[in-house]
């Protein structure tokens, strides 16, 4: 912790960035492993994004498709490291997503306390979780089946109730909520708001942005994989919105152009020096 | 070397969670079948069986070697391979199968291989047992050099644990390393003498083929389970070679391993 940074931050980001690298071939991959010069040509998905939250924050991700949010917050569930710069966390991390690791092969049940076991748990509190995650969880019989068999919103549901009981500082929710049935839905919505009033700190990527009103309070906008916006909900939102209205009335050319300009700013061949 | 010291610490301290989950491995790899968790015996004595059949009762006629009958031979030896061949490789693509699953769990990247092999101890424990009760009814009885299994167990799973930190951790980066392992461990099976014995073969080659890391442990099961004397002092100089590449090998895959861990999740 340096400089000092006081402890109701939760998150601190300084100029994290995720490049990756893009090869025209297999052989310029291996090249580029095993030889000392560069191959192949690095994408920024995610390049400088500094901000910071504080603990209690619940900030939605705002972008379109192929912006950067979920790499950002594969980075901030500790999933994916950063290629470039720092991300301090005050306290435990998990994300729910869609399909969060779950052993397919194995019963709902088992999967609920392999993950507690992975995590660090003893016997005795996995124990003790587990009925809550199972009720939680709503898959009463289906407990004991593989997960296999399960619809994606019982895998979600699954999901969620594991990631929800082990009680994290930090939660990241990746678009989770938006496969359950609108009970489940509700539930969730409760649980985070459950969670809110605890003052966690809470990441939202969600299209919906009616469900990011009723519950965010600040905003991240990114765009390209850089920070466009950061600050109270408001006033993101209503710029993100008047961003949005413009950009779906781009014809289909113009809106090409959009992402191929963006996609040009966040690649580069590594044979040419670094723009600054 | 500081890399092998650091993993050492890291076996040793998530040795519960290595143990708990490979629990749940063997538990995960037997959900579809009826008999479950019995397969893993059944499959080695269905093998064990037909190269009875084979190089036993078909190419040798049903002699013994050194007076020992060949089944018992055999099977002494070859339940080394039924652990090996598996832990092998399904721990060299451990990593690249399970690190989604656990990139950010609190337990170190290199436990994976590691559960991952623990799970094919149990039924390796399960089938040294099965061998030794046939051994009991068939004229070989336990002698005071069943002492020396567990040395030689120990010894087995070093050296597989060692290997496949290289292998594994390669698996990531290039991912026909693992295609390479699946068809050249096949080869292992004939190169060491777990169905046929080199004792035709000139000298020479004899001592090449003891190049073989895995040829030792074939011997010092036969000597524990027949009481031949303990194998481990009798040829302490391959004790010191064994233990020499186990050695190197942990080295160089302890190495691999701290270098590119970080970075394993952008390689998939």
């Amino acid at each position: 912790m340096e400089e000092g940074a006081p402890m109701e931050k939760a998150v601190i980001a300084k100029n994290v960035t995720k490049k990756y690298k893009i090869y025209e071939s297999q052989s310029e991959r291996l090249k580029d492993m095993l030889l000392p010069k560069s191959y192949g040509e690095e994408f920024y998905a995610l390049r400088n994004v500094s901000f910071e939250a504080e603990k209690g924050d619940i900030i939605g991700l705002l972008g379109v498709n192929g912006s950067g949010k979920s790499t950002l917050s594969s980075i901030l569930a500790g999933v994916v490291p950063p290629s470039d710069g720092e991300l301090i966390k005050n306290g435990d991390s998990a994300i729910i997503a869609v399909s969060s690791g779950l052993d397919l092969k194995l019963s709902g049940r088992e999967n609920i306390e392999l993950k507690c076991l992975m995590l660090g748990f003893s016997k005795k509190q996995i124990k003790e979780m587990e009925s809550d995650i199972i009720e939680f969880s709503e898959l009463e019989a289906f407990i004991d089946q593989p997960v296999k068999s399960y619809s994606s919103g019982m895998k979600a549901r699954l999901g969620f109730a594991v990631n929800v009981s082990i009680d994290p500082d930090i939660l990241i929710i990746d678009e989770a909520l938006s496969v359950g049935d609108r009970a489940f839905a509700k539930k969730s919505l409760d649980k985070m708001r459950e969670f809110k009033e605890q003052g966690k700190t809470m990441f939202f990527v969600s299209h919906s942005i009616s469900q990011m009103k009723e519950f965010c309070t600040k905003a991240l906008w990114l765009e390209f994989g850089e920070k466009k916006d950061y600050g109270p909900l408001e006033e993101v939102l209503k710029d993100y919105e008047a961003f949005l209205e413009e950009y779906n009335l781009l014809s289909k050319q113009k809106k090409k152009e959009f992402r191929e300009e963006g996609f040009r700013k966040q690649s580069r061949k590594t044979s040419e020096p670094a723009s600054s | 070397m500081k890399s092998a010291v650091l993993i050492c610490k890291e076996l040793y301290q998530s040795f519960y969670l290595i143990r708990r989950l490979s629990v749940y491995e063997i538990k995960s790899k037997n959900k579809n079948n009826y008999l479950g968790i019995a397969w893993e015996i059944i499959n080695p004595l269905i093998f064990i069986a037909i190269y009875w059949f084979v190089f036993g009762y078909g190419i040798r006629g049903n002699t013994g070697v050194e007076g020992v009958p060949f089944l018992n031979w055999m099977m002494a030896g070859i339940t080394i391979w039924f652990f090996v061949q598996p832990a092998v490789t399904q721990g060299s693509k451990s990593i690249f199968t399970k690190i989604k699953m656990v990139a950010r769990m609190n337990f170190p990247t290199s436990a994976i291989p590691t559960y991952v092999i623990f799970s094919k101890l149990y039924p390796h424990l399960a089938l040294m047992v099965i061998v030794g009760i046939y051994m009991q009814f068939t004229g070989y009885p336990v002698n005071m050099y069943y002492v020396q299994f567990p040395y030689f167990l120990f010894a087995t799973i070093a050296l597989v644990v060692s290997f496949v930190l290289i292998s594994s951790t390669l698996t990531v980066l290039i991912r026909d390393i693992q295609m390479f392992i699946q068809s050249s461990i096949r080869v292992m099976l004939y190169l060491t003498p777990f169905l046929w014995t080199t004792d035709s073969l000139p000298p020479a080659i004899q001592s090449a083929m003891q190049l073989n890391p895995l040829y030792y442990l074939v011997e010092g099961y036969r000597a524990a389970y027949f009481g031949d004397g303990w194998y481990f002092i009798d040829q302490w100089e391959y004790t010191l070679y064994f233990w020499g590449t186990v050695a190197v090998f942990f080295i160089i895959g302890a190495a691999l391993h701290v270098r590119f861990r970080r970075h394993f999740v952008d390689f998939l």
